[in-house]
């Protein structure tokens, strides 16, 4: 098996997503095809040769179908079609054979738990009680139902419950008060949901990133997450990806503490039979602490928390996403945790409130940037980028909080970034046009010309990691070590071993590491193919730049 | 080979060999007498390994030193730095260095072995990693510690107390009481042996745990934060990243359940009114001898002195317990499952009796104290000295990291040691004259830190 090529074709590989490297595009901000100011599926397929080249394997597209767009396009109003500023069904059928072509995969999102009040499902639903939608929604003539599930959007919503004056009936939602949650108590509502899966599958992609998926079942006397009866409903989507759908990955978003998120990949035994991959949520906070205290502990422990996973499943990791993903967006439990342990200073609460990119975040240090994805593409679990964040795009924190970070695409130093031919003031958020991270300083075509941008270092480092399929299929190891600054671990996959020593202080570190079980090779640094003296019986001595870090290979024994 | 010839000549290596040997107390004074209380051989031959008890007198000092040597006969170039001479029979070498010497104590301890002088005892259900290669730790002052894979750590005791070994003793208790902060016992070795007067005598000889493999010692870390705190030019100790008093407050919770385990396993006892009379009165007395080493003490003397009072008046009975004794930054490890205390011998040069007797757990408590304020001022001493904006920040980081201790030991002793604050008070001063003589004489250039703790402590300042 090779890895330095592209993912293998559909039906060769089922376990692709275990080596992908994922993108998480917004086709609304990456590039606009007809000058109308909004980005648009024709726009992204003029960019797919980029991608490639950057070294994607599979592209993640939040949602896209028609929506009233009060919740970024998470409030699905037609589960089967595509909405119209981004382009039309045939245009989505074309992007997805036009990847595919470039041997880069598709996954989308997919809102389950519940859609928009403009679905015409809820507006059947409301006006006709006994009609054919009448029980699509989980209505209740009272708002005292399941009164242990916590409201999770504390700021926007007092209840989860809320009256409908049309039928007079109060209906459940998790999220906001214009999503109204599915029944999925009422098999037609399952049906349902599976034909759309379905329609999509047919249209030829390669898996659906599932949003809140814990929420979809509701019982008394329970806090109405995780509950059997929805793992049961996501193994029924496996069965039927499985059985009708080869290669195809589920990807589920619970946010949850990782030892309750192993429940989505199923049974153990037959290696997962639920969800391919989940996100492994408090990875991306402890590194950014991590780095903010300078102690490898917070990643560590987390690490060490870390439960094994069945054979046939993945992490998805991620240092940046679309959402802010704050302290309000965790777990309680871990929340607490976090705030007791790691956030008793103010402004550290601050830093970790992410509503901004990786760049802004860590004040556009390039050391750090590359600190930072080094571990994304070296910890436990297939790496999902963030578009922009190649170029170290920045935010607009004077937008709207959820906008900042979804400004276009900065592809050259022209008007509007090279996103969009329109009148500037028709985009549909601005181009970012700081002094530091504005798009006539950071852009694709400069970066793309001078080979020691970070655009040019992340590709490469892309590459190296598909060399490597340690990187992406070993075993995790802390190494420890002598200097608390400093993390150290290596992946093993049969005799491909990589060693990654990572230095999390501002300071150079020396580091002292116990390598015995390693004794007689010789490692070998990946970047440069730099010979490092061989490893003996006591300990051995590196020492790293501040915010330095090291790739080896281990394979190699000695004569 | 015979072991009456060898013996004799490798015990006139001996005594020229320990004199250089970090773990050896006597280092300053000649050997007048070297005796070999008991020899065992453990392995015949390539290498041959004896393990020897020698008693080692000098002038009126008398110490039992345990010694395993092997016997080569062709020198080893990695053995080289261990090597204590040429005899007959072949090369002679410390054979805890010796890999192919060590490579046989697991089996010993699986099968619960006696051979010689030396009984192997197994922690029920303990998991010992067969076949694992030792390797010896560096920088290990009065022991010889040594690691089989990176799984456990074979701890050998050098200068010899009859008697149960605290560590082994405090660390079995712990461990069949499932105590979650220490390092879990393994295992030890027994010796016993006749002494001169043809009395038969018992010791723990070594210690086998578990090997703490990805930790990082108290000192190194709350070191590394120190370092951060100095390096920002205005920040307070609360606003740089590499804040401590997270840690320093689980340190306390750590430390404050080990206590409460302890109390539950071993005996407990109490300080009476007259105790503590007694107890004041020593130090007092240590304090009056410090001024004559350290005379920089004399003006804070009779202002110190009131915490001896204080202690002296104290009227009701005063919990003891078994402690750590020699409680500081670098005697606990924080590993990713949280920090773990080691090393509980208590102080080395102490006799037996008194590193077993019961004491308030507060003497810990003062001892951890003292080491956040080490770790605040050492680096000031070396890289900053006279720089009173650092100065200020450093008691900035001690005052912090000392009440988040505190406040972590509180929350989980359900009472705050500063409540006890003459018991406090008492034992951090009587700590602090300790290390006040202790650097005037051993490291003059850090006197300056425990001269400004007595200072505060004088005035009443905590």
């Amino acid at each position: 098996m090779t890895f330095d090529h592209p993912i293998p074709a559909p039906g060769t590989d089922p376990q692709w997503f275990k080596r992908a490297v994922f993108y998480e595009v917004l086709v609304r901000s990456f590039k606009d095809s007809n000058g109308d100011g909004a980005g648009d599926l024709r726009g992204l397929i003029d960019k797919l040769d980029y991608l490639a080249w950057l070294g994607v394997d599979c592209l993640w597209l939040p949602p896209f179908y028609p929506s009233p767009l009060r919740d970024g396009g998470y409030d699905v109003s037609d589960y089967k079609g595509v909405l119209p500023e981004f382009g039309t069904l045939e245009d989505f059928t074309i992007f997805v054979r036009r990847a595919h072509d470039r041997g880069m995969r598709v996954v989308v999102d997919f809102v389950m738990n519940h859609t928009s009040d403009q679905h015409p499902w809820f507006q059947a639903s409301r006006t006709d009680p006994d009609g054919p939608y009448g029980d699509f929604y989980v209505w209740a003539d009272d708002d005292t139902g399941y009164p242990d599930a916590r409201i999770i959007f504390v700021d926007t919503e007092t209840s989860n419950w809320t009256f409908d004056p049309v039928r007079k009936q109060y209906f459940w939602h998790r999220f906001f008060s214009h999503q109204p949650d599915l029944n999925f108590e009422n098999p037609a509502v399952r049906e349902a949901i599976m034909d759309a899966l379905r329609f999509w599958l047919d249209l030829g992609i390669d898996g659906f990133r599932l949003d809140a998926v814990p929420y979809l079942y509701e019982a008394e006397g329970t806090n109405c997450e995780n509950l059997p009866e929805t793992h049961g409903f996501l193994k029924s989507i496996r069965k039927m990806v499985d059985d009708e759908y080869p290669d195809t990955v589920l990807l589920c978003e619970a946010n949850q503490w990782p030892a309750d998120v192993v429940e989505y990949f199923g049974d153990y035994s037959v290696g997962g039979d639920e969800c391919h991959m989940a996100f492994h949520f408090p990875v991306m906070p402890r590194i950014f602490m991590a780095v903010r205290r300078e102690s490898r502990y917070p990643i560590s422990e987390i690490m060490a928390q870390t439960p094994d996973i069945p054979a046939n499943c993945q992490w998805g990791i991620f240092l940046r996403n679309h959402d802010e993903l704050t302290l309000e967006m965790v777990t309680d439990e871990e929340r607490d945790y976090m705030w007791a342990e790691y956030a008793k200073d103010p402004r550290m609460k601050a830093n970790i409130g992410i509503r901004r990119r990786l760049a802004p975040l860590l004040e556009n240090d390039t050391n750090q940037i590359e600190l930072f994805t080094a571990l994304l593409l070296s910890l436990p679990g297939s790496p999902v980028l963030y578009y922009g964040d190649e170029i170290g795009m920045g935010d607009n924190i004077w937008l709207g909080d959820r906008d900042g970070v979804r400004t276009p695409m900065q592809w050259t130093p022209d008007r509007n970034a090279g996103f969009s031919t329109s009148d500037p003031g028709r985009l549909t958020l601005p181009v970012v046009m700081d002094a530091v991270h504005g798009y006539q300083v950071k852009n694709v075509e400069a970066q793309l010309q001078n080979s020691s941008s970070l655009l040019h270092w992340t590709q490469r480092m892309i590459q190296i990691r598909k060399e490597n399929p340690a990187f992406s299929l070993g075993d995790f190891t802390d190494l420890g070590g002598s200097n608390p600054s400093v993390i150290s671990y290596v992946r093993v996959f049969g005799d491909d071993i990589v060693m990654c020593v990572n230095n999390l202080s501002r300071f150079p570190q020396p580091v002292e590491l116990d390598l015995r079980r390693f004794e007689g090779t010789q490692p070998v640094e990946l970047l440069g193919g730099v010979r490092f003296p061989p490893i003996g019986e006591l300990p051995y001595l590196l020492t790293l730049a501040p915010h330095g870090f090291y790739w080896f290979r281990l394979g190699e024994a000695l004569p | 080979m015979s072991a009456e010839n060898w013996l004799v000549n490798a015990t006139a290596l001996l005594s020229g060999w320990l004199r250089h040997q970090r773990w050896f107390a006597g280092k300053d004074r000649p050997v007048d007498d070297l005796h070999v209380l008991a020899a065992t051989r453990l392995r015949a031959d390539d290498p041959a390994v004896w393990h020897l008890l020698v008693e080692v007198s000098q002038g009126p000092q008398t110490d039992l030193y345990q010694v395993p040597l092997s016997i080569r006969p062709q020198p080893d170039d990695r053995l080289e730095h261990v090597l204590l001479g040429r005899i007959d029979e072949g090369y002679v070498y410390d054979a805890l260095h010796d890999k192919a010497a060590t490579a046989d104590v697991l089996e010993r301890f699986a099968r619960q072995d006696a051979i010689g002088s030396l009984r192997f005892i197994t922690e029920p259900g303990a998991a010992l990693p067969l076949g694992e290669a030792s390797l010896v730790l560096t920088g290990e002052q009065s022991n010889t510690s040594l690691a089989y894979g990176d799984v456990a750590l074979l701890k050998v005791f050098r200068r010899i107390q009859p008697g149960l070994n605290p560590d082994v003793e405090i660390h079995d208790a712990l461990t069949r009481a499932g105590c979650g902060n220490i390092a879990p016992l393994l295992g030890w070795i027994e010796g016993t042996w006749e002494d001169r007067h043809g009395r038969l005598q018992e010791a723990s000889l070594a210690m086998l745990q578990s090997f703490l493999t990805t930790a990082t010692d108290g000192w190194a870390f709350a070191s590394a934060s120190v370092r951060d705190l100095f390096a920002e030019g205005d920040l307070h100790a609360d606003e740089v990243g590499g804040d401590f008093a997270g840690e320093a407050e689980r340190l306390g919770e750590a430390t404050a359940q080990v206590h409460s385990r302890l109390a539950q396993v071993l005996p407990v006892g109490t300080m009476t009114p007259d105790d503590l009379i007694d107890l004041a009165d020593a130090m007092r007395a240590r304090l009056k001898a410090a001024v004559v080493t350290v005379p920089e003490l004399t003006q804070h003397a009779p202002a110190l002195e009131t915490a001896f009072d204080e202690l002296a008046e104290i009227d009701t009975d005063v919990p003891t317990q078994r402690i750590h004794g020699d409680y500081h930054l670098g005697q606990v490890l924080r590993t990713v499952v949280g920090w773990k205390l080691v090393d509980f011998e208590g102080e080395p040069e102490k006799s037996l009796a008194e590193r077993t007797a019961l004491d308030s757990p507060i003497r810990d408590v003062a001892g951890m104290l003292r080491s956040f304020d080490y770790a605040a001022w050492h680096l000031l001493v070396a890289d900053h000295p006279g720089d009173d904006q650092i100065t200020y920040r450093a008691s900035e980081w001690a005052t912090r990291n000392r009440s988040a201790f505190c406040n972590g030991y509180a929350r989980a002793a359900g009472r705050d040691p500063r409540e006890d604050a003459v018991l406090l008070r008492a034992y951090e001063t009587d700590k602090a004259i300790y290390e006040a003589v202790y650097e005037a004489r051993n490291r003059p250039a850090w006197l300056p830190i425990p001269l400004a703790a007595a200072e505060r402590l004088a005035e009443g300042v905590r």
